[in-house]
């Protein structure tokens, strides 16, 4: 029974998401996080050792990425993996049986259209077993505010990529704050510093998708 | 091959590139991606082979450029006067285009299609795919980029003229906000980009900014030493291998 669920962790770590899937070479023709899951499941393992598993494999390949030992392209094969796991946990999640850490509302801020980046922290948050609502590009603070009202335990990330948009990213974190000033605010996007972060009054910045994982796990902010 | 210019109004020219025109290096890709030479894993280098079979279907690069006078306001502002306006380039850009006589402000774009095709990869079933589509597509705009830099080159040394490294707001020092008197200077929708409120371009991979133009102008090393951008692309990762800069 361990040794199933430690190889799903393994296929998280490593990106494999299943049979057909030629990545990594290595593992080429063996299950992946998708079949496995499934027999897991079918097998009588709880959907929380799963989780619990794969949470162990993102981490693992989020510290790789931290020492610059992997880089995007394996965290989101990674993400990939995890996906193929989510499939299968959804019904223990609608029912309750198993939870989310929270949720995480994040978005490109007003002004702004670049969503590789954003989209990159949103796909490995949720990775690491947080539920991710996406409000997409361009979004001004009365719809982070909706957002917010929607989902009152939610934390909340923002990102901007131009110095120019930055300074919208600084209104929405104003105004956030004012209306729900318990709710956590974290920034990033290329020009951001923590400096800046500081003067915003956001309760955090990170430059990479992991610090945001990491900011979220440690209940930063609350 | 040289390019071949159109004429869109005084001094105002457009070019069209293809893909060939430009060559984006695959080992600059890797090294963007963050791979050391020859470390990729096999498998993201054959994505880059699919993307590198996509980008030529998908670019519709187009750059251009309108030449106007430059000169210095004189006084104590860190700034040039290019076409009577008078833009706020900060000391570093300000001392490089001091012996220009001429500024080229120029423009150059991918187009969209890649930009959409990587976003929906990333969306949909592969990520890892849209990624390397996306840094491709950065790679490519400035490569086409040097490319419409080298046909300034060509264009200005039949007038006898010479050229200077090219500068960007939003780097140096130089305000991205001042993009908006950049076009400001250029017909409305040069080379299909336009620009938001906030100053973004849209395609998305595209670049903008002004090369100096004059007899006694020549191209130097970037002085990356005297701007207080610590974790800007170029002075991390260019550098060493070129004297290059924009975007
Ligand atoms: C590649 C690049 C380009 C490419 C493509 C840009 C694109 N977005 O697709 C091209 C060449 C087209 C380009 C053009 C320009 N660029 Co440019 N570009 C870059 C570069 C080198 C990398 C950006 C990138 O794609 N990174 C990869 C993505 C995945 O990273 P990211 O978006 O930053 O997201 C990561 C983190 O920031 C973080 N993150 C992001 N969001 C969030 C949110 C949260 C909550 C958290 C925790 C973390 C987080 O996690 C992500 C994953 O690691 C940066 C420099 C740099 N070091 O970042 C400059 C940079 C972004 N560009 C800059 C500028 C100025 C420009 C131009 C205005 C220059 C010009 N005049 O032409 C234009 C604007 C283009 C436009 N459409 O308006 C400036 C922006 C700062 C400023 N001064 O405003 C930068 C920072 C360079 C600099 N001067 O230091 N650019």
């Amino acid at each position: 029974m361990e040794v199933a669920v430690r190889k799903i962790g393994e296929c998280i770590e490593r990106g494999k998401v299943n049979r057909t899937s030629p990545y990594p070479r290595d593992m080429l023709g063996q299950d992946g996080s998708d079949e496995l899951t499934r027999q897991a499941l079918d097998s009588g393992i709880t959907a929380e050792a799963i989780l619990q598993a794969c949470n162990e494999g993102m981490k693992r390949i989020g510290d790789k990425f931290g020492r610059n030992e992997v880089f995007v392209p394996e965290l989101l094969m990674a993400a990939k993996a995890m996906n193929a796991v989510m499939s299968h946990l959804k019904p223990y999640f609608q029912t309750g049986v198993v939870k989310t850490k929270g949720k995480f509302v994040i978005g490109t801020v007003a002004g702004d259209l670049h969503d590789i980046g954003k989209n990159l922290v949103a796909m490995v948050v949720e990775g690491n077993g947080w539920e991710v609502v996406d409000l997409g590009v361009d979004v001004k603070t009365v719809k982070f505010l909706e957002a917010v009202n929607e989902n009152p335990d939610c934390r909340v990330g923002l990102s901007a990529l131009l110095t120019t948009t930055m300074l919208n990213m600084s209104k929405t974190v104003m105004g956030i704050k004012s209306r729900f000033p318990t709710t956590p605010v974290i920034v990033g996007g290329a020009p951001l510093t923590q400096k800046v972060a500081d003067e915003m009054g956001a309760d955090g910045y990170a430059p990479t998708p992991q610090g945001a994982v990491a900011f979220l796990d440690r209940g930063a902010g609350r | 091959m040289s390019l071949v210019e159109v004429e869109r109004g005084k001094d105002t020219f457009e070019v069209t590139m293809d893909f060939s025109d430009v060559m984006a290096d695959r080992g600059e890709i890797e090294t963007t991606l963050g791979y050391k030479s020859g470390e990729i894993p096999v498998h993201f280098s054959g994505m880059i082979d699919e993307t590198l079979l996509q980008l030529p279907i998908r670019c519709e690069i187009k750059g251009g450029y309108r030449l106007l006078d430059i000169s210095l306001p004189g006084g104590r502002s860190d700034g040039v006067i290019i076409g009577s306006r008078l833009f706020r380039t900060g000391p570093i850009v300000m001392t490089q285009l001091g012996k220009a006589s001429k500024g080229a402000l120029f423009v150059c774009t991918l187009g969209p299609l890649m930009e959409i095709w990587a976003r929906r990869l990333l969306k949909s079933n592969d990520p890892a795919l849209g990624y390397i589509a996306d840094v491709a597509a950065s790679v490519t705009v400035e490569a086409a980029t040097d490319r419409l830099q080298a046909h300034i080159a060509e264009q200005m040394h039949s007038r006898g003229l010479k050229i200077t490294n090219r500068y960007s707001p939003g780097y140096c020092k130089w305000s991205v906000s001042e993009q908006h008197l950049l076009f400001s200077l250029l017909p409305d929708g040069f080379c299909g980009v336009t620009l938001s409120e906030s100053a973004l371009m849209s395609p998305i991979k595209s670049v903008s900014g002004v090369i100096g133009v004059g007899r006694e102008v020549r191209r130097r090393k970037y002085i990356c030493d005297r701007c207080g951008v610590k974790d800007c692309t170029y002075r991390a990762m260019r550098a060493p291998r070129s004297a290059k800069k924009a975007a």
